[in-house]
């Protein structure tokens, strides 16, 4: 009995499988990549800027996916008390060797006591996106900091890049309204910034939600991109 | 602040063991291992051999596939181990995978793992896992050892003193402190503790905390209140609509309760217990429908699971019959029989409701034939049989015409469960299907009257400070009624007052550990089973003292 499927679901499980094909890709490169290493073949480092780009792919599907999942109320926040210190620093082993063959430092700078009520895997989805950009637009540095600001918990990325072109920024100098929900339909803002705001929003706390800012300056100089939760 | 490289991982005094199916991935996985330096390196290539070697060995790093496409999955795996007490607080298990969709398959799992690994994975990744779980439980085996020898408090301080420190499992011990107050009966602790942590935010497993400090205090609006907020905030949450089906039930709510069940089973069928309740809450609700749906996956998923049992087919079998299919309860009966071929209680369980389906078709030859062979098996048994059977025993007694000897049996259990609701809500059931309803409501209360009385006699020897009277009052009534937890518990009090006063003696206290462990067998929550045990723990600690000093 075959009924007829809702064109979104069928989009939704090819995003799947093109995900999980594009896992499996990045680590039979890494096999690759490993080899070319031990014969000492020159072109080895081509292969970084390849597993960025899959990388790259495979975050905006998961992206994806997750706003699929969001549209279908399937998507429930899942929170617990978890450790800052411990998320910022599973971002750093996960980005770091890939930032550094484009010789990009990544450092995180937080307090070990700092815990917090969140969706682990949500906001690790939006810092990822922001780090895995730092491998295009960063020049040598990229600083993952968090800290706390009048009651909410924040976490910002900096780095020392040419910074955010002018229509991306998103904060309350150019926009009063940024804490509120993003209007999609002006077109000014890109798929990351629709996720991270909807991430941000589903976190609340006695009528307060969650919110991102997007700037350039910061203690690098170049783009710097927080994400406050209540 | 970069984290250590893999090499720092002391791996040398770690068991570890690979279950998975393909020869190549447990060769590719141990020689990873084994290049971080593991000693001790067992394999398994299914889950069934995988249970067997972790009887043997507690292992303390487990890598489980979760498809092994016959037998028991990897999830089976895990909830046996953890069931068996095979794996525990501080035991890492990992879930390996060859696909991406296990969010579907085990997001709403109850039982789950410390982390997943998708296949195929670098070196890199494994060797980080297992170094940041190792750092993350580490903390967590002292206060395991403390827990396992039933000292609460001592475990509480310990999880206060790590809390003290913020480690990066906060959130594990914090849990874990919740559960242990709970355990230890300390609800006004608890409460303020739950409540505490909910200030910082709405965690599901702090909410569901506060929700059973509520359902063990009585506070059932509450606690019902606070299991649906959970719900409505999340609904794969599975636990929440559990103990949102048994608040129901205490409500005198049976319909409400099955309802949850129900829409639980419907997010996450894969899930044999609460399949089973479902089926039994349809079945005294007389939804035969919803019970047959249900006890029908109670038997597809118990195949290979350690929570299958002879009663998940004769459920099925009689609620079969129930729907006018009497030959489909037979056909089920010869299912249980090649599923449990040499196992005396579900030859029991089978030869009984065998009766009931023949009588039910007229056939009062085969049902006597049937009602004879249980009751060998019965004396071969010596008696030791569940509350549940004896129930199908004595309906089966009762249909094919030995009514008194029927309700000698319910009489029986009644007596030693006086004071379980679901229980007498069974002998209830098996009345009303004997055609006894009002006769049976009136034995029901008459011997749970005769029950109470005779603990109250024994109570009022207590209160006018008859205690060496009262001893032997609760002794011969425990001996009398084995499983009454109630008259077991009331046994262990006034011997631990009696030592209190007149001090502590060996064979004394090894009576009152034969009381508790009775009590703990029966209902591992009951009320005042915690204070008991504080008690009694207190005054081994006076032995203790007065035979060093």
């Amino acid at each position: 009995m075959i009924g007829k499927m809702d064109f979104s679901d069928v989009l939704a499980s090819t995003l799947h499988d093109t995900k999980n094909s594009l896992g499996l890709l990045f680590s039979n490169l890494e096999d690759i990549i490993a080899d070319c290493r031990e014969r000492k073949c020159p072109s080895h480092t081509d292969f970084y800027k390849l597993q960025y780009e899959i990388k790259r792919s495979n975050l905006c599907l998961i992206r994806l996916l997750s706003i699929y999942k969001a549209e279908k109320s399937q998507l429930a926040i899942n929170v617990d008390y978890h450790s800052i210190r411990d998320i910022l620093e599973d971002m750093l082993t996960q980005h770091e060797f890939l930032l550094n063959t484009r010789g990009i430092k990544i450092e995180t700078d937080c307090d070990p006591a700092l815990f917090w009520v969140l969706d682990r895997n949500l906001i690790a989805g939006v810092l990822d996106n922001v780090i895995n950009n730092s491998f295009r637009y960063a020049r040598e540095k990229v600083v993952v900091s968090a800290f706390m600001e009048n009651g909410y918990l924040g976490i910002r990325i900096e780095d020392d890049g040419a910074g955010y072109p002018a229509a991306m920024i998103f904060n309350e100098k150019n926009n009063p309204e940024f804490k509120k929900e993003v209007d999609f339909q002006t077109g000014s803002t890109g798929l990351g910034i629709y996720f991270s705001t909807m991430v941000a929003g589903m976190h609340k706390k006695n009528e307060k939600s969650g919110f991102i800012s997007i700037a350039n300056g910061g203690k690098s100089g170049g783009g710097v991109f927080s994400i406050y939760l209540p | 602040m970069k984290p250590d490289s893999p090499k720092d991982i002391n791996l040398r005094d770690k068991k570890v063991i690979v279950i998975d199916d393909f020869f190549n991935f447990r060769l590719t996985m141990k020689n990873m291992l084994r290049s971080f330096g593991v000693m001790y390196l067992d394999d398994a290539t299914n889950g069934e051999e995988a249970i067997r070697k972790m009887a043997v060995r507690k292992y303390d790093i487990i890598l489980c596939d979760y498809n092994f496409g016959q037998g028991k999955s990897g999830q089976q795996v895990l909830e046996e181990g953890k069931f068996r007490g095979y794996i525990n607080y501080s035991t890492i298990f990992i879930m390996v995978t060859a696909e991406n969709s296990l969010e579907v398959v085990l997001g709403a799992a109850e039982y789950q793992p410390d982390d997943y690994l998708v296949k195929p994975f670098a070196k890199e990744v494994l060797a980080k896992k297992i170094k940041q779980h190792i750092e993350r439980k580490e903390n967590l085996r002292d206060i395991e050892k403390t827990l396992a020898a039933d000292n609460y408090s001592e475990a509480i301080r310990m999880c206060d003193a790590l809390i003290a420190q913020s480690p990066r499992n906060l959130s594990e011990i914090l849990k874990l402190k919740g559960e242990i107050l709970l355990k230890k009966g300390a609800f006004p602790e608890a409460e303020e503790f739950y409540t505490k942590i909910l200030l910082m935010g709405n965690v599901p497993w702090a909410m569901i905390g506060r929700g059973k400090t509520c359902f063990l205090t009585g506070q059932y609006q509450e606690a019902r209140n606070i299991f649906e907020d959970v719900i409505a905030k999340n609904d794969k949450v599975m636990t929440a609509y559990d103990y949102l089906a048994k608040t129901l039930l205490k409500m005198n709510n049976p319909r409400d309760a099955q309802e949850v069940l129900m829409r639980a089973i419907s997010i996450s069928p894969r899930a044999i217990i609460r399949q089973k309740n479902l089926g039994n809450i349809a079945y005294r609700n007389e939804d035969y429908c919803t019970a047959e749906v249900a006890y029908k996956s109670t038997v597809e998923q118990g195949k290979y699971s350690c929570f299958k049992s002879p009663a998940d087919y004769t459920n099925l079998a009689k609620t079969m019959v129930q729907l006018n299919n009497s030959e489909g309860g037979l056909n089920t009966l010869d299912a249980a029989r090649k599923i449990f071929p040499d196992d005396d209680d579900a030859r029991l369980y089978v030869s009984v409701t065998e009766s009931y389906i023949y009588k039910k078709m007229n056939k009062d030859f085969e049902a006597r034939k049937a009602i004879i062979e249980a009751q060998k098996i019965m004396e071969d048994l010596g008696g030791e049989i569940p509350a549940s059977l004896k129930l199908e025993l004595a309906r089966a007694y009762i249909i094919t015409g030995e009514k008194e000897k029927g309700t000698e049996i319910i009489k029986h259990v009644i007596r030693e469960n006086h004071d379980e609701k679901e229980i007498l809500e069974d002998v209830r059931v098996v009345f009303r299907e004997t055609g006894m309803e009002n006769q049976g409501q009136k034995i029901i209360e008459e011997t749970r009257q005769e029950i109470i009385r005779l603990n109250n006699v024994g109570v009022n020897l207590v209160q006018e400070g008859r205690l060496t009277e009262a001893i032997a009052y609760f002794e011969k009534a425990a001996a009398h009624l084995p499983e009454n937890k109630i008259i077991n518990a009331n046994a262990a009090q006034v011997l631990m007052f009696f030592m209190k006063e007149k001090g502590v003696s060996g064979e004394n206290l090894n009576n009152v550990k034969t009381y508790l462990d009775r009590v703990r067998k029966i209902d591992e929550s009951y009320r005042d089973f915690p204070m008991l045990l504080e008690m009694y723990n207190e005054l081994v600690g006076e032995s203790g003292t007065n035979n060093s000093g």
